[in-house]
């Protein structure tokens, strides 16, 4: 037998509540009904909506990180560092997730960045911002006394300064890079896609303090940029830039500009011009500083275009090197050509030693206008010279149709036509190396690239031998004479052309030559632009500029001198006996 | 025949409702897993704390204390509970009263809600929703012959109700009401209050719900806040917007255990009241499936529970187990649906899962009444005393 229930009595006998089935399934279905609502919300939310929540959240905490390429070194041919990037941190701070910081943390902070307390808590307090950066580029060591602070939300960001070794001598040619590390002058602009590289990148969880979590992503590494080495040479670059200075400073003038070619490879050895600017420090920069004159100014020749022009006239067969033209003022229409020094009768090396006119004239206008187009042309003048640097300057060649005899005559003698300073070097490679025009590089050539032959043998060879006896005694470019060397050269001094007409006060001294002048290794071109302090024809203010640098460079590159005994430097200003 | 029928009746052949205990054990652990989840980072990043373990082992602590306090309290009859049901009462009632003394009471994040015992913390409107139950199950059987008339069945219990829901509002404590009301209200209706006079009531408890969040500018903006959340996600919506993220970025089966993001200091109150959100997060629609249909579980086992002891005669130990049931049940609603945004921030913690001493302890006393009641029923059914 079951046991019955005994003690089921109630504490309070009398009507049972109703406790009927009909409400405790009402009860029981509301409570369900609400579980339900539970689980169709959460159904909503983590399979329908799951996208917009997912990426609401990915909005606050995925973060893609930028790793930066380390940008390429700029090196001189010998491997001396002209640009390089130094590692830096930027120090920023996530205001919208940070716990307050104590005012002394903010005031050690401040004092350690060189702020105002006040801007500090000022970007702390605006708790919208997700990212402010508090104080870009600073130095490793300074980056690891803020995080020993410990401030959470307050972090560092490896970023890369750039550093230029070399500081104002190459300023010019190798420019700089702006606070984003992209290149915005010089070389650092032209060739930016290769220095810079690629930044890798990386996807990461963050939370709220700012701490990586995981990575969401391959980490994508930065592809560093590549090391540009340059045709220059740190040593014959800081020769020129430093006697550039000398001579500009020493002539009260305006500017100067020197360029120093390989003369059988055609590299740009040096390139300096003054005034100039620290890269590493650019307060105070004027655009005036900043311009690389040599490449981007245009200017008249003058005499330095001389041997240029009367090579054509001895290759077209018109003349040749013994012929002797009567050099008698004479004029073309209306226009009278003259000499400084006028002569009756000269050869071409006389023409050439007395800078004459009108023996450059008389040449030059033996050739067809096409021809002497063509071969200016061939020359480079009026084309890009093709260094590759940003904003170099073609120059200006008027198309031939519409020149009148004066105009051909003036151009031999270098006006009439405006030509860069890198422009004139190149041209000039064609006497020192028989005949042959070379292509320019700003870059470090493997091997001599192929050029454009402009000249025969024998008339660079001619003209060559010209130039050489122009810096003997009696000649315009004894100026330019170097102690063991023999050099070739022309002086030039280009009055300024102002508006619409030369003014008499306003020079450009110039100096275009080349070293050894038997075999010549190099080829120099200097430019002053104004000089002001009395003297300012080339052969007194440009040449010694080539004397010093092209002598400077032959040491440095260990050139044998090629006239070690006859080693003696005329000073410009004495007279010369003709027998001498 | 009378032993056919008798043989026909279900007599369980354990002494104890095991499945019962082993769902709640089943909560209680994952609790411990899910407080330490969701707590980690902040007990390790707190620079008064830094353990990575320190609420975890607090929680253990009150778990522990709570499963004592149970044992105790499945060894006490559940007529002790009828008997004394107005005194319990009268304690809680006394203590929401001492809540508000300050000195005593402490605030924290604007609710003067706990009362300081050095050690720990107890807070009173937890106490008073246990008191609820017993006070509103006894009420019923007393007073069973009156509930039709609004005179002496509504007014004394709806009296009480309103000084209860005065004491809660001062802290203010608008969630502890919610539940405490939902507990007295249901426990009315299944104990058979007059149609008219319930509906009444439930007329009047939503206007007042209403008047209480227009007419205070605190819970208007939880209110509004709640509404759009994405309207403001860093100002009045910030702790819901990355909750609702924490739940949304579980998608079918969730980040993984400890894997969830949100926890790492965006989402505030992530191991006490949006402990369900980490969840979600880490566990997905499944894990949140799981975890609701537990307690979905546990809240029809209190209703069966409840009907064996009608079955038997026991009124108010059924009332009881209805009463824990809504409790359970309402609770884990408000609780999730803050959560997921269906329902205004409130402050419930979510029933055993939680972190939160005095809720989980007195959670705990609340399914040892339970199960006590259960075990009474099946030493009924065997015909022993209880």
């Amino acid at each position: 037998m079951r046991a019955v229930p005994l003690n089921n009595r109630r504490l309070n006998p009398g009507p049972a509540p109703s406790m009927g089935p009909g409400r405790v399934r009402f009860v029981l279905l509301i409570l369900g009904g609400l579980f339900l609502v539970l689980i169709l919300r959460a159904m909503y939310m983590q399979l329908v909506q799951q996208d917009f929540l997912v990426g609401q959240g990915d909005a606050r905490f995925r973060r893609t990180l930028t790793m930066e390429a380390n940008r390429g070194v700029i090196t001189d041919r010998n491997g001396e560092p002209l640009a390089i990037s130094t590692p830096v941190q930027s120090i920023w701070a996530s205001p919208a997730g940070m716990p307050p910081v104590p005012p002394e943390k903010v005031a050690a902070l401040a004092k350690l960045l060189e702020l105002p307390p006040s801007e500090l808590a000022a970007k702390f307090a605006d708790k919208r911002r997700e990212f402010v950066y508090l104080k870009r580029q600073i130095s490793p060591q300074l980056a690891e006394r803020v995080a020993a602070l410990g401030i959470p939300g307050v972090a560092g960001q490896q970023e890369f300064r750039r550093y230029y070794p070399a500081g104002e001598s190459f300023a010019h040619i190798i420019g700089f890079t702006g606070v984003d590390g992209k290149g915005q002058e010089g070389l650092e602009l032209a060739r930016e896609k290769m220095l810079a590289g690629k930044n890798g990148s990386r996807v990461v969880l963050r939370d709220r303090r700012g701490h990586i979590v995981e990575d969401l992503a391959a980490i994508e590494r930065p592809r560093n940029g590549q090391t540009l080495v340059l045709a220059m040479d740190q040593r014959i670059q800081y020769i020129a830039y430093r006697e550039l200075k000398n001579a500009v400073e020493l002539n009260k003038a305006k500017a100067g500009a020197v360029v120093v070619l390989d003369a059988k490879s055609g590299e740009v050895l040096a390139l300096a011009n003054y005034p100039s600017f620290n890269p590493n420090n650019r307060e105070g920069t004027t655009p005036e500083m900043l311009r690389n004159r040599a490449v981007i100014d245009l200017f008249e020749p003058g005499s330095t275009m001389k041997p240029l022009s009367i090579a054509v006239a001895l290759e077209e067969g018109k003349a040749r090197v013994n012929t002797v033209l009567d050099t008698h003022t004479y004029k073309i229409g209306p226009a009278t050509i003259r000499d400084v020094s006028p002569q009756p009768s000269l050869d071409i090396t006389g023409i050439i030693k007395k800078s004459s006119n009108v023996g450059a004239s008389k040449l030059a206008l033996m050739v067809a206008p096409q021809d002497f187009w063509d071969y200016y042309d061939s020359l480079g003048f009026g084309r890009n010279p093709g260094s590759g640097f940003p904003g170099e300057a073609a120059g200006r060649l008027r198309n031939w149709k519409s020149w009148r005899p004066i105009e051909q005559a003036t151009m031999s003698f270098g006006y009439g036509v405006s030509v860069s300073l890198l422009q004139m070097a190149r041209a000039y490679t064609i006497f020192a190396n028989d005949g042959v025009l070379l292509p320019l590089s700003l870059y470090k050539t493997n091997a001599p690239m192929p050029g454009k032959r402009v000249l025969s043998q024998k008339t660079a060879d001619e003209m060559k031998s010209v130039l050489v006896a122009n810096s003997e005694p009696g000649g315009g470019a004894v100026g330019g004479r170097i102690i063991g060397y023999s050099i070739g050269g022309k002086s030039g001094t280009a009055r300024k052309l102002e508006g619409r007409t030369y003014v008499a006060n306003k020079h450009r001294a110039l100096f275009m030559g080349f070293a050894p002048g038997k075999n010549p290794k190099l080829i120099v071109t200097v430019m002053i632009d104004e000089p002001s302090a009395g003297k300012y024809y080339g052969g007194a203010v440009a040449a010694p500029v080539f004397s010093a640098v092209a002598g400077g460079a032959l040491r440095v590159l260990n050139v044998q001198p090629d006239e070690p005994t006859n080693n003696t430097l005329l000073p410009e200003s004495t007279p010369v006996p003709a027998d001498f | 025949m009378m032993v056919g029928a008798q043989a026909r009746r279900f007599v369980p052949t354990t002494a104890l409702d095991e499945a019962l205990a082993w769902a709640i054990a089943l909560l209680l652990s994952f609790s411990l897993v899910m407080v330490y989840s969701a707590s980690i980072a902040s007990a390790e990043a707190d620079p008064t704390m830094h353990n990575r373990y320190f609420f975890l082992i607090r929680h253990a602590v009150f778990m522990t204390i709570g499963l004592g306090l149970a044992y105790v309290v499945f060894h006490i009859p559940v007529k002790f509970w009828e008997e004394k049901a107005g005194w319990v009462f009268l304690v809680a009632l006394v203590l929401l009263f001492a809540v508000l003394v300050p000195g005593i009471g402490r605030v924290v994040n604007g609710s003067r809600r706990w009362i300081s015992l050095i050690v720990f913390n107890v807070q009173p409107s937890e106490i008073m929703k246990f008191a609820m139950v017993l006070f509103s199950a006894r009420y019923v059987v007393k007073n069973v012959a009156k509930l039709d008339s609004i005179k002496e069945g509504f007014f004394p219990i709806f009296g009480v109700m309103l000084v209860v829901a005065f004491l809660l509002l001062m802290e203010p404590d608008f969630g502890a009401l919610m539940v405490v009301a939902s507990i007295a209200m249901g426990l009315l209706f299944l104990g058979g209050i007059n149609m008219r006079i319930f509906t009444g009531l439930a007329i009047f408890g939503v206007v007042a719900v209403v008047l209480l969040i227009v007419l205070s500018p605190y819970r208007m903006k939880r209110v509004l806040g709640f509404m759009d959340p994405w309207d403001d996600p860093y100002g009045k919506g910030y702790q819901l917007s990355h909750s609702l993220i924490a739940i949304g970025r579980g998608e079918w089966f969730g980040v993984g255990l400890g894997a969830s993001v949100e926890k790492l200091f965006y989402l505030p109150e992530a191991h006490t009241d949006f402990i369900m959100a980490v969840i979600a997060e880490e566990f997905g629609f499944v894990g949140i499936c799981l975890v609701i249909g537990v307690y979905a579980w546990i809240v029809r086992r209190a209703f069966r529970i409840a009907d064996q002891a009608k079955d038997l005669e026991r009124y108010f130990p059924a009332l009881v187990a209805q009463g824990i049931g809504i409790w359970l049940g309402i609770q884990t609603f408000f609780n999730i649906g803050v959560n997921m945004g269906i329902l205004p921030t409130k402050g419930l913690t979510l029933p055993l899962m939680s972190f939160g001493g005095s809720a989980l302890i007195m959670n705990l006393a609340a399914m040892a009444v339970l199960l006590r009641v259960d075990w009474e029923n099946r030493r009924v059914m065997r015909g022993y005393k209880v």
